[in-house]
C-alpha cells in the first residue's frame, strides 16, 4: 500500500522535473516524449507500453524547433499523463486515447509558456532601473524568481496531466474497434507530422537527398525484417 | 570552484528568467556575475557598469551563450570601451543563434533522437533513452564548456575564432546525419507501431500518413501535427458513433 501511495507523488515529481528541464534548467532533454514516457512507464510498471506511447508522441515532437520566442508544445508532463492512461492496458484499447490526451496536454503546456514569459517580463519591467544600475543581487533575484515561476508552472501542469490521465483511464477499454481505429489515426498523423517536419527542415538542400536515402534504407530494413 | 566553473554551472540555467523585454539578458547577466567578481573588487564603478551591460537585451542559442558570456567578461576585464562591448554582444547574438539552432535543434537533436527511436522500436527502450541522453548531453556540455573557454580566451576577437572552428562544419554534418537517420527511423518506427495491426489498419496508417504529408507540404509552417492528429481522432469517434 505504501508503494501505491508513493507512485503518484513520484510521477508528479518526475513530470514537474521534465517541465522545468524543457524551459529553464538544465535543458538536458529529459522532457522529450520518449524519455519522459519511458521513465513514467517504469514508475507505473509498464515500460514497453509507455515506450509505445513515447514513440508516437515523439513523432509529433520531432516537428518542433524550439527557437527563441516561439510558442511550442510542452510534451514532458503531457507524456507522463498519456502514460497514466495507457500503462498496464492493451494498446488496442488505450493507445489512441493516451496519445490524444497527450496531444491536448502538450498544447495546453504550450499555452502556459507565454504566460510565464509575460510574468518574467513584468518582473523585469518593475526592476528596470535597478538592472540598468548594475545591481548583481537584483540580477540573481530575478533569475531565481524566474526559476520558481517555471517550477510552479511545471508543477501545475504535472498535476493537471496526471489528473487528466487518471480521468481518461476510466474510459479504457473502449470498444475494441474504436480503440484500434484511434490508434491508427494517431499513428498515421504522427508519421505525417515527423516526415512533413523533416522535409520542411531539409528544404531544397543536400539534406533532402540524405533524407530520401534514409527513407529508402529504412524501407529496405523493414522489408528485410 | 573557480569563477569559470561557477559561470558554467549558471549557464545551465541561462533561460531561467527568459522574458520578452531582454530575452536571455537576465540569464546572461546571472552567468556572467562570477566572472566579474575580481573586476568589481578592483574597480567597483566599472564592475557595476559591466553587470548592467551583461544583463541587457541578448538572445542566442542557450547552449552557446557561454561564448558571449566569456567574450564580454574578457573584454570588460581588458578595459574595452562599453560601446564596443555592446556591439560585440549584438554581433554575437545572431551568429550564435543561427549556429546553435543548426547544430543542435535541427542537427544533433533529431539525429540522436532518430537513433533512440530505432533502438526503442527494436525493443530496447532503456538503451534508446540512455544512449540519447548520454550522447546528447555529452555533446552539449562539451560545446558549452568549449564556448565559455573560447570566449574568455579570445575576448573581442571571438568571432574569428568561431569562424575558424570546427563548429560550422559540424553543424553541416549534423544536419546531414539528421536527415539520413530520421529517414531510416521513420519506416522502422512505422513498422514497429503497426506490428500488431491488421493489413487494412496498416494500409490506413500509410494512407493517413500520406494524406497528412500532402497537407503538411502544401500548408508549410501553418501545418500543426497536433491539430491533424486530434482532428482524425474526432472524425474516428464521430464515424464510430454514426455507423455502429
Amino acid at each position: 500500500m505504501e508503494w501505491v501511495a508513493v507512485v503518484p507523488v513520484a510521477l508528479w515529481v518526475w513530470a514537474t522535473l521534465v517541465g522545468v528541464d524543457l524551459v529553464s534548467v538544465p535543458q538536458s532533454m529529459i522532457a522529450r516524449p520518449l524519455v519522459a514516457a519511458v521513465v513514467a512507464g517504469a514508475l507505473l510498471g509498464d515500460v514497453l507500453g509507455a515506450a509505445r506511447v513515447g514513440l508516437v508522441l515523439e513523432l509529433y515532437a520531432l516537428d518542433v524547433v524550439p527557437v527563441g520566442a516561439a510558442r511550442y508544445p510542452d510534451y514532458g508532463a503531457a507524456s507522463a499523463g498519456a502514460v497514466v492512461v495507457a500503462a498496464g492496458q492493451p494498446w488496442e484499447g488505450a493507445l489512441g486515447i493516451a496519445v490524444a490526451v497527450g496531444l491536448l496536454l502538450a498544447a495546453l503546456g504550450g499555452w502556459t509558456m507565454p504566460v510565464l514569459r509575460q510574468l518574467n517580463s513584468r518582473a523585469v519591467a518593475r526592476h528596470r532601473e535597478g538592472l540598468n544600475a548594475g545591481d548583481p543581487r537584483l540580477v540573481r533575484r530575478l533569475q531565481y524568481e524566474g526559476l520558481v515561476r517555471d517550477a510552479a508552472r511545471s508543477g501545475f501542469l504535472a498535476f493537471v496531466a496526471i489528473a487528466s490521465g487518471l480521468f481518461a483511464r476510466s474510459w479504457v477499454p473502449l470498444d475494441p474497434g474504436l480503440g484500434r481505429a484511434m490508434a491508427v489515426a494517431v499513428t498515421g498523423a504522427g508519421l505525417a507530422t515527423a516526415l512533413g517536419g523533416a522535409v520542411r527542415t531539409a528544404g531544397r538542400t543536400a539534406r533532402l537527398k540524405w533524407l530520401g536515402a534514409g527513407l529508402v534504407a529504412g524501407g529496405a530494413i523493414v522489408v528485410a525484417w | 570552484m573557480t569563477g569559470r566553473w561557477h559561470a558554467f554551472v549558471r549557464l545551465l540555467a541561462v533561460q531561467g528568467a527568459w522574458n520578452y523585454e531582454r530575452m536571455l539578458g537576465v540569464g546572461v547577466g546571472y552567468a556572467s556575475e562570477p566572472l566579474m567578481k575580481s573586476l568589481r573588487e578592483a574597480d567597483p564603478q566599472r564592475g557595476t557598469e559591466a553587470t548592467s551591460r551583461a544583463a541587457m537585451f541578448f538572445n542566442c542559442h542557450p547552449y552557446l551563450a557561454g561564448v558571449a558570456v566569456g567574450a564580454t567578461a574578457a573584454s570588460e576585464q581588458a578595459g574595452e570601451p562599453g560601446e564596443k562591448i555592446l556591439r560585440l554582444r549584438t554581433a554575437l547574438s545572431g551568429t550564435l543563434g543561427a549556429l546553435g539552432d543548426q547544430l543542435f535543434w535541427v542537427g544533433l537533436l533529431p539525429a540522436l533522437m532518430a537513433l533512440a527511436l530505432i533502438v526503442t522500436a527494436a525493443g530496447a527502450p532503456w538503451w534508446g533513452v540512455g544512449l540519447f541522453l548520454v550522447g546528447y548531453n555529452a555533446s552539449r556540455v562539451a560545446v558549452s564548456w568549449w564556448g565559455l573557454r573560447i570566449g574568455l580566451h579570445h575576448g573581442p576577437g571571438v568571432g574569428r575564432a568561431i569562424a575558424a572552428s570546427v563548429l560550422r562544419r559540424a553543424s553541416g554534418w549534423a544536419g546531414v546525419a539528421a536527415g539520413l537517420l530520421v529517414g531510416i527511423a521513420l519506416p522502422i518506427v512505422g513498422r514497429s507501431l503497426t506490428s500488431g495491426m491488421g493489413s487494412v489498419e496498416g494500409a490506413s496508417v500509410l494512407l493517413l500518413a500520406g494524406l497528412g504529408l500532402g497537407v503538411a507540404l502544401l500548408s508549410g509552417r501553418a501545418f500543426s501535427g497536433i491539430r491533424y492528429g486530434l482532428a482524425l481522432v474526432v472524425l474516428v469517434m464521430l464515424w464510430h458513433g454514426i455507423f455502429t
